[in-house]
This record gives C-alpha cells, sequence and structure tokens, in this order.
C-alpha cells in the first residue's frame, strides 16, 4: 500500500480548509477510477518528504501551466507547489498522453454529472456511486484537481525513465494546450 | 539637398515628433485596400467579381489589439462601395454602412477610417452596398490580443467559407423577386409547401401530424439559392485549399463563414476539434467532432493531427447541396479521402412551427408505480425500480424532470438497471434540479444503463426539427449553442432592463422578409437608450434559419449559462424556435440590425437601431434617408 504525501500548503489552507475534506484525497485510489493509469512504475510514484531534492512551483492560470516544462533528473524526488492562480477549475496531474486521454473521459464524466464545473469542485457529489463499485472521486496520488485560489502540494518520486507529461484533464483544456512536459534526464 | 534627401530628413523630424507625443508602447498601423473588379476561378467557374487590393478574397487584415488603425479604402469600380468590419466595436461613423454610418464611398473616391482597435479575435470585413459581398468583396480580420490567450498552439491560418455562384448577387435577387423557388433544383416548391400547410395544416390533429410527418419536404427548401461552389480562402473543392502542419502541433484554425446564403456543417475526419472562440470571443474549451457555422458566424477550433498523414476538411452546405474541402497534411500535395455528402435533411412540421409535441408515443405502460402525468416534482421517497421501463419509442415528447427530489430515499437504492434508452430522438430530456446530495447510503446504481444512442436535444433547434444537427460520423459530439460558455465576460450579468420581440417573418411567394411582418423600407427605426440592457426574444415564424447581425454592440447569447453566456456579433435562429439575447447598450449613434443572408437583408429583414443618449452623443447622428443599399 502506497504511502500518500498530500498536504495542503499552509499559505492556502485557511481558504479551503473548510472546504476541501482531507480524506477525499487520502482515499486509496484501488477502487477509484485512478485504477492503473498506465502502470504507476513507469510515471514514478508518491515520493518521501525526506528525500526531496527541491521544490517546483506550478501556477495554474486560464489555462496554462507557469513554468510550461520541467526537467527532472532519474530518481528524483520533487516536491511540487502547486497553485491555482486561475478563474476556473484546473489539475495538475502527472501521467502519460495515454494516461491523461483516459482521465479525460472521466473528468468529461465528472462534468457531465455536475461534480465539476467550470469554477467550482462539488466535492460532496464526488462519492456518489456511479455503478460497479465506481466513484467520482478524484484521488489519485499524482495529481490535485484545485478550485480558483486553492493550492495543494504533490511529492513525486521519478523513478522511471521515460518522459512524462503533466496536464490538466479538465475538458477541453488539454486539448487547447494546458500541459507540458517532463523531461527525465 | 535635393528632393529626396529632403523628403527623407522631413519623415524623420516627422517619426520624431510622433515618438515624442506617442506613448512608447502604443502601435498605430496605415492599411491600404483598393476595392477592384477581378476574376474569380472556383474550379468549377470563372466569374467577374469584386476583390481587394486585386484578389477575392482580399487581404487578411492583422490588427494588435489596442492599435489606432487608419485604413485607407479606394473605390475603383464604377459604383458606391463600403467596408464594413463585421464584429469590430468602433464609432458608428466608422462602421460602413451607407445611408445610416456614412454616405459610403464613391467611385473613384478614397474614404479613410480610423478607429481604436479594443478586442481580439478572428473577424471579417465585407461590403455593406448591393450584392457586392456576395460577389467577392470580403476579407479576413486577426486581431493579436494584448493578454496570453488562454490555449497554446503552433500554427494559426484563417479558413473563410463563401457560397461562390455563377450569378451575380443582383441577377440572384431578381430571379428570386420573380420566382422565390428559381434556385430550388427540386420540383416541389415552398409556395406548394404554404399552401399545402393553409388547407391541410392547421387541423393539427395527431393523424394530419402524422401525415405532415410522412410528407417529403424537398431537401432544397432548406437553401434558397444553390447551385453555388463552396469555397474555403477563394479555393474550390478541386483547388484544395491546405493547410501544413508536423505531426504533435497545435493548430488553429479561425473558421469565418462569408457565404451569402449557406450555413455549413464542419468537421475534420480523424481529428477532435477543440472549439475556443466564436465570434471573436473566447469560450471555455469544447471538444467536439463537428459544428455547424451560421452565415457571418466564426469559431476558432484547435485541432492537434498526431499523424504523419493527410485529414480532410470537410464542411457540407445545412441543405446538403454543396461541400468546401480543404486539407490538412504535412506536405503539400497530399490528400486524404473526401467523404459523401449525408443524406439531405427534411424539414418537418416542426420547422413550421406548428409541432405542439403531445406526449403521444410516449411507452410508460410497464413502468412500475409511477404516473407519467405527475414527473413533475416527483418525490421518490422510496426505493424506486425503474427495472423495466421503456422508453424506446418516445419520440415527440418533452420529458421534464424539473425539480425531482432524491433525498427522501431512505436506503435502499435506486436500481436504474436494465433502462433503455435506446433509441430516444428528439425528445428534450430535461432533469434540472436533480438532487441527489441527500442521498444517504444506498447510491445510485446507473450499473448497465444503456444510453445507447441518446441525442439530447439541441434547445436552440425546434423539438422534432429536421435542421437538428447530428453527427455525420454517426457518433460523437455536434457543438450547440448550449456548449458556449464564455471564457471571460465582458458584462457583469444583470437583468435586463426591458425586452423587444422581434418575429421575424417572411413572405416567401413574394420573396419579401421582414421583422414583425415590416419590411426595412416601411419600418421605424429601434429606439434604445445609452446605459440599458435590452432583452431581443427573437422568434422565427417562418421556415428559414435566419443569422441576426446586430452592428456596433454585442449580443449576449443566453444559453441559460447566466454570466458565462457567451457573447456573439450574430445569432442564428432556427425554425420555429424563440431564442433570446441581451445587449448592454454601450455605443452611442445609429447602427444596423439585420439577417446575414444576402437576399433576405436587401428583402427588408432589417433595422436600423438608434441609440439615444450617452456620453457621446453630440446631435452627430444624422438622419440619414434611404434604403441599406
Amino acid at each position: 500500500m502506497r504511502k500518500l504525501n498530500f498536504t495542503l500548503s499552509s499559505m492556502a489552507a485557511c481558504l479551503v480548509a473548510a472546504t476541501v475534506t482531507l480524506t477525499s484525497f487520502q482515499a486509496l485510489s484501488a477502487g477509484s477510477h485512478a485504477g492503473g493509469h498506465g502502470g504507476a512504475s513507469a510515471i514514478g510514484e508518491p515520493g518521501d518528504a525526506a528525500k526531496v531534492s527541491r521544490t517546483v512551483e506550478i501556477r495554474m492560470f486560464d489555462n496554462y501551466y507557469e513554468p510550461e516544462n520541467i526537467t527532472v533528473s532519474k530518481g528524483e524526488t520533487v516536491r511540487f507547489k502547486v497553485i491555482n492562480a486561475g478563474e476556473f477549475v484546473h489539475e495538475f496531474n502527472i501521467g502519460t498522453t495515454l494516461s491523461h486521454a483516459d482521465h479525460q473521459k472521466e473528468m468529461m464524466m465528472m462534468m457531465e454529472h455536475g461534480v465539476l464545473e467550470a469554477d467550482k469542485i462539488n466535492r460532496d457529489k464526488m462519492k456518489m456511486d456511479m455503478g460497479n463499485g465506481m466513484t467520482m472521486d478524484h484521488s489519485d496520488p499524482n495529481s490535485v484537481l484545485l478550485e480558483p485560489g486553492e493550492s495543494a502540494e504533490i511529492i513525486w518520486h521519478f523513478s522511471g525513465d521515460k518522459d512524462l507529461e503533466f496536464a490538466c484533464n479538465v475538458p477541453g483544456h488539454y486539448d487547447s494546450g494546458m500541459m507540458g512536459d517532463v523531461r527525465i534526464n | 539637398m535635393n528632393m529626396f534627401t529632403l523628403r527623407a530628413a522631413r519623415r524623420a523630424l516627422a517619426v520624431a515628433a510622433l515618438l515624442a507625443v506617442q506613448p512608447a508602447l502604443s502601435h498605430a498601423g496605415t492599411y491600404t485596400l483598393t476595392v477592384d473588379p477581378v476574376t474569380i476561378d472556383t474550379g468549377d467557374f470563372k466569374k467577374t467579381g469584386i476583390g481587394y487590393n486585386g484578389a477575392s478574397p482580399g487581404p487578411v487584415l492583422k490588427f494588435q489589439e489596442g492599435e489606432d488603425v487608419t485604413i485607407n479604402v479606394t473605390n475603383n469600380l464604377k459604383e458606391e462601395t463600403s467596408i464594413h468590419w463585421h464584429g469590430l466595436i468602433l464609432p458608428f461613423q466608422m462602421d460602413g454602412v451607407p445611408d445610416i454610418s456614412f454616405p459610403g464611398i464613391a467611385p473613384g473616391e478614397t474614404f479613410t477610417y480610423r478607429f481604436p482597435v479594443v478586442q481580439s479575435g478572428t473577424y471579417w470585413f465585407h461590403s455593406h452596398s448591393g450584392f457586392q459581398e456576395p460577389d467577392g468583396a470580403y476579407g479576413a480580420i486577426v486581431i493579436t490580443p494584448k493578454k496570453r490567450e488562454p490555449f497554446k498552439v503552433d500554427r494559426d491560418y484563417v479558413v473563410q467559407f463563401t457560397d461562390k455562384h455563377p450569378h451575380s448577387g443582383a441577377r440572384i435577387m431578381r430571379n428570386l423577386k420573380q420566382a422565390p423557388d428559381y434556385y430550388n433544383r427540386e420540383q416541389q416548391t415552398v409556395g406548394d409547401f404554404f399552401s399545402d400547410a393553409r388547407k391541410n395544416g392547421l387541423s393539427a390533429a395527431l393523424d394530419d401530424r402524422m401525415a405532415w410527418g410522412s410528407m417529403r419536404m424537398m431537401a432544397t427548401d432548406i437553401e434558397d439559392v444553390q447551385g453555388f461552389t463552396p469555397l474555403i480562402n477563394g479555393k474550390g473543392p478541386d483547388q484544395n485549399w491546405t493547410a501544413l502542419f508536423k505531426p504533435g502541433e497545435r493548430v488553429r484554425l479561425r473558421f469565418i463563414n462569408s457565404s451569402a446564403m449557406t450555413y455549413f456543417d464542419v468537421r475534420i475526419p480523424g481529428l477532435k476539434m477543440t472549439v475556443v472562440a466564436a465570434d471573436g470571443n473566447l469560450v471555455q474549451p469544447v471538444p467536439v467532432d463537428e459544428f455547424r457555422i451560421g452565415v457571418a458566424e466564426t469559431y476558432d477550433v484547435i485541432v492537434r493531427p498526431q499523424e504523419d498523414k493527410a485529414y480532410t476538411l470537410f464542411a457540407q452546405s445545412m441543405g446538403r447541396t454543396a461541400f468546401a474541402r480543404g486539407t490538412l497534411a504535412p506536405r503539400p500535395g497530399m490528400t486524404a479521402p473526401v467523404p459523401d455528402m449525408g443524406d439531405s435533411p427534411l424539414l418537418t412540421m416542426a420547422d413550421m412551427g406548428m409541432d405542439h409535441g403531445s406526449m403521444a408515443g410516449m411507452d410508460h405502460s410497464t413502468m412500475q408505480k409511477e404516473d407519467p402525468a405527475e414527473m413533475q416534482g416527483m418525490n421518490h421517497g422510496k426505493t424506486m425500480n425503474h427495472g423495466t421501463m421503456n422508453h424506446d419509442d418516445m419520440k415527440q415528447g418533452t420529458m421534464k424532470q424539473g425539480g425531482m427530489d432524491h433525498s427522501k430515499m431512505p436506503s435502499g437504492g435506486m436500481n436504474h438497471g436494465s433502462m433503455n434508452h435506446g433509441d430516444m430522438k428528439q425528445d428534450t430530456l430535461k432533469q434540472g434540479g436533480m438532487d441527489h446530495g441527500k442521498m444517504p447510503s444506498g447510491g445510485m446504481n446507473h450499473g448497465s444503463m444503456n444510453h445507447g444512442s441518446m441525442q439530447t436535444q439541441d434547445p436552440f433547434y425546434a423539438a422534432g426539427s429536421g435542421l437538428t444537427p447530428t453527427p455525420s460520423e454517426g457518433q460523437g459530439k455536434f457543438l450547440s449553442y448550449s456548449d458556449l460558455k464564455a471564457q471571460r465576460p465582458l458584462y457583469k450579468d444583470r437583468e435586463a432592463t426591458r425586452e423587444i420581440e422581434l418575429r421575424l417573418t417572411g413572405n416567401m411567394e413574394r420573396y419579401i422578409w421582414s421583422i414583425n411582418g415590416v419590411k426595412y423600407e416601411d419600418a421605424d427605426p429601434i429606439r434604445l437608450q445609452y446605459g440599458e440592457r435590452v432583452r431581443f426574444k427573437f422568434v422565427n415564424e417562418t421556415m428559414m434559419t435566419h443569422p441576426m447581425h446586430l452592428h456596433g454592440m454585442w449580443s449576449i447569447l443566453d444559453v441559460g449559462a447566466e454570466k458565462w453566456d457567451p457573447v456573439k456579433h450574430t445569432i442564428s435562429i432556427a425554425p420555429g424556435t424563440t431564442v433570446y439575447s441581451e445587449t448592454e447598450v454601450d455605443a452611442t449613434g445609429q447602427w444596423a440590425f439585420h439577417c446575414h443572408l444576402s437576399y433576405h437583408a436587401a428583402a427588408g429583414m432589417f433595422r436600423k437601431i438608434i441609440v439615444e443618449g450617452g456620453p457621446d452623443n453630440t446631435a452627430d447622428i444624422t438622419p440619414l434617408k434611404g434604403a441599406i443599399q
């Protein structure tokens, strides 16, 4: 069972503490749509805070990232401080083109079911049973989904050697360019 | 000092003076356009027409947001001309509509347009005189924004459509006036349909409606004028306009429909298109497989071809009588298969505004416990079994489940197990306010719910309309106006201060098109007060689709998204529908407001708008008389 290092950053905690329930992020992904996502080993895994070599700040605007590309070394553990500085909901998700494509379908479903609105996440609806034990819980350790003004951290260990993509899979965002490359040295 | 150096010295002085006055970063571009007789070669035929700077379409004008532009337009024709900057917000004297904004540009004359560019995005320009626009007098405008755009693209192309006809615009209008079915290539005419409707239609019993349903309207009744060759950037289907890309690049396509009369259904088989702007304004990105572009509208889409191969850009006319074709390719000369045009849509009673949408045919017979008549405000206090609910033959009903409250469902849960929505086609399935929030535990099981071929009814088409867009490839997403949400709303949302009803009316047999039954030359102007927010209620009482274009001020299309309602310059209203748009009246002066189908505008579906009051209203509004042309 993977250890998840997911905490709200202190600077934004006051903004979001009331609405974001930590449990929704701590939920283990086995049964949720987190599923395989292209295999954890290929994209890396949640990292150990003690091994963090540096912090990369990712600011999410409408609809793009700053910075737009990241370079890491193989085996490096990086703390990502992700800030939604836009007016819409955005995601920071570390994965591959394929895992993002799969996740976009899920996020489209979230939007169709009112879990996700352009500028709002209805976290209370995430637990709705969609049948077959599926929920729309957004709890993958490799991603954070943030409302405007929220921020969060991911500590990630890049154990693989294939280049990755970070992306926002809110419908339409990836397709219009809200994604960037993670180059592994 | 010879003349040359003297001139150079003067110019240097002038530049220095200009630099001293102007703030460092402002742009002030000067542009030159000549209005010229040209030859247009569609690949099917060659035709004398009108163009700009020697060609049709004219150049792509590239402006910067914040720039003060000066555009010198020289008329090399033997008749008056004008240029309207379609969608641009500017002083009304610069709007280019003869007899409303200015007197027009006489033969041999040069008129200088000067205005600040206060917006960004994809727009176009065209003559507003006579039928010069259908004769070729149009071009594109691309305005670079000050702020970074909410997307990332590697390439950027204008894709400008027109429906080039071998006849001149003036000749087409004469023919339509003499015989409205002149360009209908099928035997049954619109006139026949109207007289049949008078004879049989209004009895409106179900039997009659069934009979109407089986009436085979000719496809050609959808387009007044057929026999044209659709062009992309001036190139016919065989001339194959081509845009180059490298696999993996994001390509922005700026679609502009500069047709006189023709709507297009646009797709690129094999590519998803992400719509990012409509009528120049950013919208929240919508991935689609196909979209319909009304006359005078613009849509920006982003595509990302991944493979090293050609893709066909295919745009078939709404009446399926012709198609535009271009190619996206990694290298010049490559082509991809060109699809066949789909079947011609058939107009229905709904398109005549006569379908009263009874619930007939909706089979709830095997549904347990519930009374279909009481689905409104239905309370699901007890466990509900939808197991055998059969919606198979539901065709014309409007099923509303407004305010469905599941909160009191204690535990059993709701089983939608084998619910079959198989062939549900034309219904308006609204689940407004369906609240699952308080469902305590059981959860909702949608497990094997089959939504097979369910297509949500596009509320911008009459239920049962033959024109309702459906994806040509059989599946996928067709853009609806309902999908358009502003990315950056231009105005604060507020209640409209008043409503103005505009019934779109026509007398097909005499080819008169009108508003509230009155054609332009007989109508008083519509007077608006500066500072008010007017809600326009468009009621389309005709069987044609009308793209209504308000000059000088934005039209906020009511798609029910409130503050996110998209901001457009052209609002398309399908037959038998009522559509609302709101306008913040923030531009003083007098403006044109009309159907953008060239021959409808000329036939009278046109109004002058006068905005009274406002900061700049210095008695400059000349009561120019005369018609549009």
